[in-house]
Order: structure tokens, then sequence, then C-alpha cells
């Protein structure tokens, strides 16, 4: 028996209520994959945090809210750059 | 767990997407050819004010020799910068006039740019970031 086994047998066994019943004969299979299943909650709500703080940080660093172009390959960062070198560049207030 | 993903990516990929509304100015001229366009929303001019950017860079020297006479730009060095109508950006309005455009060519660069100022503050700020970076400058 490997893991997806053991998970299938015990999805059909959680569907007629009969989880107790393994517990019972498959003490060590359950423990194991109670912690497969943590480890994988572990790495979502990581992934997930991760991703969380990176999009609140590129969003608080840069000096734009967003960039639309027509043409493509032209970085977002360039035009912000463009915005901000005109205003310099122009001597007249 | 597969129901938590099911939830979760979509969720992710929601944040992700940014709705990306497009300026009338920005639309009027992105399906020119002869034309590099873009928008640039919330172009942060200090800690509290920001604003919204057009930009128009002309892709040859035909092209901005007829950006020029469609903005009615009639010197061919330096920077040119007019305040113009919200509506019709060519048309130069009163410094007063609100909303308004604040319009930049550079020449060189073949590019005009198009601030959007919608009140006092905004144009306050705007003053405010161009002194900023003198005075860094200087």
């Amino acid at each position: 028996m490997n893991n997806m086994t053991f998970d299938s047998i015990w999805e059909k066994e959680e569907r007629q209520g009969l989880q107790q019943r393994l517990r019972q004969d498959y003490p060590a299979w359950v423990r194991r994959r109670r912690q497969r299943r943590t480890a994988l909650a572990t790495i979502t709500v990581l992934a997930v945090a991760g991703f969380s703080f990176f999009n609140f940080q590129s969003s608080t660093s840069k000096d734009y809210d967003y960039v639309a172009c027509n043409r493509s390959g032209i970085a977002e960062g360039h035009w912000a750059d463009v915005a901000a070198n005109i205003l310099i560049m122009n001597s007249e207030i | 767990m597969k129901k938590t993903l099911l939830i979760l990516l979509p969720l992710m990929l929601l944040a992700c997407s940014r709705e990306v509304e497009e300026m009338p100015l920005y639309r009027q001229y992105a399906a020119r050819q002869d034309l590099t366009v873009a928008q640039v929303k919330g172009f942060q001019l200090c800690d509290t004010v920001k604003t919204d950017v057009v930009i128009l860079v002309a892709d040859d020297s035909t092209a901005w020799a007829g950006l020029k006479e469609e903005f009615d730009i009639r010197t061919s060095e330096g920077v040119t910068s007019w305040m113009g109508d919200i509506d019709k950006p060519a048309k130069r309005v009163k410094r007063s006039v609100r909303p308004a455009w604040r319009a930049m060519a550079v020449h060189a660069d073949r590019t005009i740019a198009f601030y959007r100022i919608e009140d006092s503050v905004q144009y306050q700020a705007l003053l405010d970031y161009q002194l900023d970076k003198l005075k860094i400058e200087n």
C-alpha cells in the first residue's frame, strides 16, 4: 500500500463515516497521513504569506500605481522614469 | 486540502490581476502605429499626492512633425510646456483652469508628457516636485 492508496481508502471510509475503523487498524498510516497534510498546509500557508508579502512590498516601493503601454516589451518602470525626467528637464515652472 | 487550494489559487490570481483603466487621452492615441503611447496611473509627486500621466513618443521625425502640428508646438528645441484643455490638450488654457493637462514636449526625445492636474494641491505638488529635483541637481 502506498500513500495514494491509503488516501483513497480513507476518503472512501470518510464518505461512509468509518474512519474510526482505519484509526484502529492502521494507526501508523493515519499518523503519516496527518503529518503529510500538516506539511502541505504549512507549505501552502507559507506560500500565501510569502506571496502576500512580496505583493505588499512591490506595491509600496513603486512610485506609481500601474502602467499601460500600446507596445509590449517596455518595462513599466521606464515610463515612470520618463514622467519624472521630463518634469526635471523642464526648467520653466 | 484540494478544496483549500481551489479557494486559495483563484484568490492569489485575483490579487495578481490589476484592473487597468485606460484614460481617454491614452485610448485616443494608443491605436496609432507611428506613436508609442503609455499611461502612468498614480505617478507619485510626493508622499500624499499622485497624478496620472500620458506619454506620447513619436517613433520617427515624420511622426514627431505630425504631433507638433497636432499640438500646435512651434518651437524646435528644448522643452515646450503649456496648460492644455482636459478634453482637447492641444488647446491652451489659463494656468488657473481645473482640471487641465500640464503638457511638456521634449524635442530631443520626440516626446510629449501630459500630467493631469485636478486641483491646486496637485499643481503645487507638481511644482514642488520640479523645484525639489532642481535643488538636488544644483
